[in-house]
């Protein structure tokens, strides 16, 4: 999206007293009274959806990709989670593993022990069209789970990532040079193994002459490829393969005025191949479940809530294949 | 009895138009009664979705950008206040398929938030229906459009559902979600008749404000004569004699008032004005003293544009000037 400011709307309520007619809470497009009229919705969700806590926490939602036990998540909420336990209908289950995960997707797969699980019903397109109503995942009680509505909101789109792909290095230029400065510890850079003061050389086979060259390079670049850097530590020449990560999963995000009236919305909320976008609203805390359409089919797994008028899910199409690569995965181990 | 025929007419008028777009029955209930009532709201939307999202445009001005509706096939766009910020304007509007027009905005109530702007481009433009005739309810289902953040070709305007949830006399409240970038966008019933302009929001996501269309009718003559109504906290009002044109001026022998400095990057400078230049009209009269040309200028405010002619080497040359902030 373009970088210019924008013509924010005010953030206050006009206080004039006025007379007005109010509709109750219950009858809103969120509100209880709703959740009787999307009953097949309701019902898939309580079957393939998974609910997933931190200790007493709710800290997200998972699809049932199999009846062995194996769940589909958001994988950037879910890593850095200790204590992990899921529900699935009204069964808790725990221990949870990692077994499998698609960074550039932001996908995980988890595992837990239970047998005879529902799998997700997946459905045959996405491409229902705009204006179609979905489903998804609120709030959650125990036994129950809880739908929102809403419609999908605009085209088929890849989420290009906030402020490009980075290699998470500091570069300072010296003598013709390219010195690593400082590097953060979650950078690709450092996990594979790059550190200050080393010189690069070449990115992805490419000799680059300066910061500039650097920069140009990475336009073209995506979040999670993977790219050889050489580099000289010592006077030897080494090669480290650096997986890329979004700026603003490196540095953190610099709020907008419009993440200001967003509420809580997702750390990874771009860098996505393909997404449908859709106004349920949700939180940070609401990603990872199905998106399911009025007959209860899955047409995607809700992956980011954006901001106050956009969550993005990845399309059932691209869905199923990530998850039969990663059930592949993982059952090879 | 004239007045009754008057009133007979105009009820005949909105029968006509409700039987064209009968009332959908699902607005009546109090919730959906199932997935058929459902499929209702969601029928009506997907029919109503192309034409209106077409109407639907993004309109940049200086470093920001808003929303707005085009309502007629010559171009006029209904948007908010707070987006165009006050009278004669340029404004660039781009539509839905990427392609950019200029427009110039007209009139606006600064109290309610309405504003007008109309395309200079010649059409046919795109346009969408205006529910003048008032005929939502509490409760109704609606949808909004809007280029949420700014224009996206690849986005598109994204479309949002909700409900009407709170009624007031110069507002309506929905809880379909806006954000910036909306602002001045539509908010349709599920004809696709224009019902309300976005306005604002609060912190909660049921907190949705717009503009309802009657606020707009209230204002529309004044608006169209390019009026700036209100002193509402929407668009701040231009102030008499804070224009400044940047330009010192004698009274020569020969009775024309002669620019004997124009200042950097001043009105004057950028409207092309060059020492020597004689002024002899603005705005189309006569100057024949300083006096007079001062007499005009006080009542200007920043912004404001002037035709100024000026005799520069026997011919007179017209330059149009936008007055800077004194």
């Amino acid at each position: 999206m373009k970088a210019h400011s924008f013509f924010a709307l005010f953030f206050t309520i006009t206080t004039a007293v006025q007379a007005f007619d109010t509709l109750e809470s219950e009858f809103r497009t969120n509100g209880n009274m709703m959740h009787a009229v999307v009953t097949r919705a309701q019902q898939s969700l309580q079957e393939f959806s998974a609910v997933i806590y931190e200790g007493r926490k709710e800290a997200g939602y998972g699809i049932v990709a199999s009846e062995e036990g194996y769940i589909l998540g958001k994988l950037s909420e879910l890593k850095p989670l200790k204590e992990i336990k899921i529900r699935v209908g009204d069964q808790e289950f725990s221990p949870v593993a990692l077994v499998a995960e698609d960074v550039r997707w932001d996908v995980a797969l988890l595992k837990i022990d239970a047998k005879g699980l529902k799998p997700a019903v997946f459905a045959e397109t996405s491409d229902i069209g705009q204006g179609s109503w979905v489903v998804a995942n609120g709030a959650t009680s125990r036994s129950e789970r809880r739908p929102m509505v809403g419609i999908l909101s605009a085209n088929f789109r890849e989420i290009r990532v906030e402020g490009g792909a980075v290699l998470g290095i500091e570069l300072k230029e010296d003598k013709e040079k390219i010195i690593v400065g400082n590097l953060p510890e979650i950078s690709g850079a450092f996990k594979a193994g790059i550190r200050q003061g080393d010189i690069i050389v070449s990115l992805g086979g490419k000799k680059m002459k300066n910061r500039a060259a650097i920069a140009e390079f990475m336009k073209d670049r995506r979040v999670g490829e993977k790219l050889e850097v050489s580099y000289i530590r010592d006077g030897k020449e080494q090669k480290a393969e650096v997986e890329l990560a979004g700026r603003a999963d490196t540095y953190g995000i610099e709020k907008s005025r419009n993440d200001t009236m967003s509420g809580d919305v997702s750390k990874r909320r771009s860098g996505f191949p393909r997404v449908l976008q859709h106004d349920v609203q949700g939180t940070s805390k609401t990603v990872g479940g199905p998106l399911v359409d009025l007959d209860g089919k899955c047409i995607g797994m809700n992956i980011a809530r954006a901001n106050r008028a956009e969550s993005f899910a990845i399309p059932v199409e691209e869905l199923r294949e990530i998850s039969q690569r990663l059930l592949e995965e993982a059952r090879k181990k | 009895m004239k007045t009754l025929s008057a009133l007979t007419l105009l009820a005949m008028l909105i029968f006509a138009n409700a039987q064209e777009h009968p009332r959908l029955p699902v607005n009546d209930k109090k919730v959906p009664a199932g997935t058929p009532d459902m499929r209702e709201i969601e029928t009506a939307l997907k029919a109503a979705l192309p034409a209106t999202r077409k109407a639907t445009v993004c309109l940049e001005l200086g470093q920001g950008s808003g929303s707005g509706v085009i309502i007629s096939a010559e171009g006029l766009i209904l948007t908010a206040a707070h987006v165009t910020g006050g009278v004669g304007k340029e404004i660039t509007a781009i539509l839905a398929d990427g392609s950019k027009v200029k427009c110039e905005s007209l009139g606006l109530n600064s109290e309610t938030d309405c504003a007008m702007a109309k395309i200079l481009d010649k059409g046919p433009f795109p346009f969408v229906e205006v529910d003048r005739d008032d005929l939502s309810k509490l409760g109704d289902w609606v949808f909004s459009l809007g280029h949420s953040g700014g224009y996206d070709k690849d986005r598109g305007a994204g479309v949002r559902i909700g409900r009407l949830v709170k009624i007031a006399d110069s507002t309506v409240q929905s809880d379909c979600t806006l954000i910036g970038g909306d602002s001045g966008g539509p908010l349709f019933d599920l004809h696709g008749r224009l019902i309300g302009i976005h306005s604002r929001v609060g912190s909660n996501l049921q907190q949705n404000m717009h503009v309802p269309i009657r606020e707009f009718v209230r204002s529309w003559d004044q608006m169209m004569k390019s009026e700036f109504m209100g002193e509402g906290p929407f668009a701040k009002k231009p102030v008499k004699g804070s224009g400044f044109l940047g330009v010192a001026t004698e009274d020569a022998k020969d009775g024309k008032v002669r620019v004997t400095k124009v200042g950097r990057e001043s009105a004057a400078e950028k409207a092309e004005m060059k020492i020597g230049d004689a002024i002899i009209r603005i705005d189309g009269k006569d100057i024949t003293n300083k006096d007079a040309m001062q007499k005009i200028l006080k009542d200007k405010a920043a912004e404001d544009k002037l035709s100024i002619v000026v005799l520069r080497d026997g011919k007179e040359i017209e330059l149009k000037v936008v007055l800077t902030e004194r």
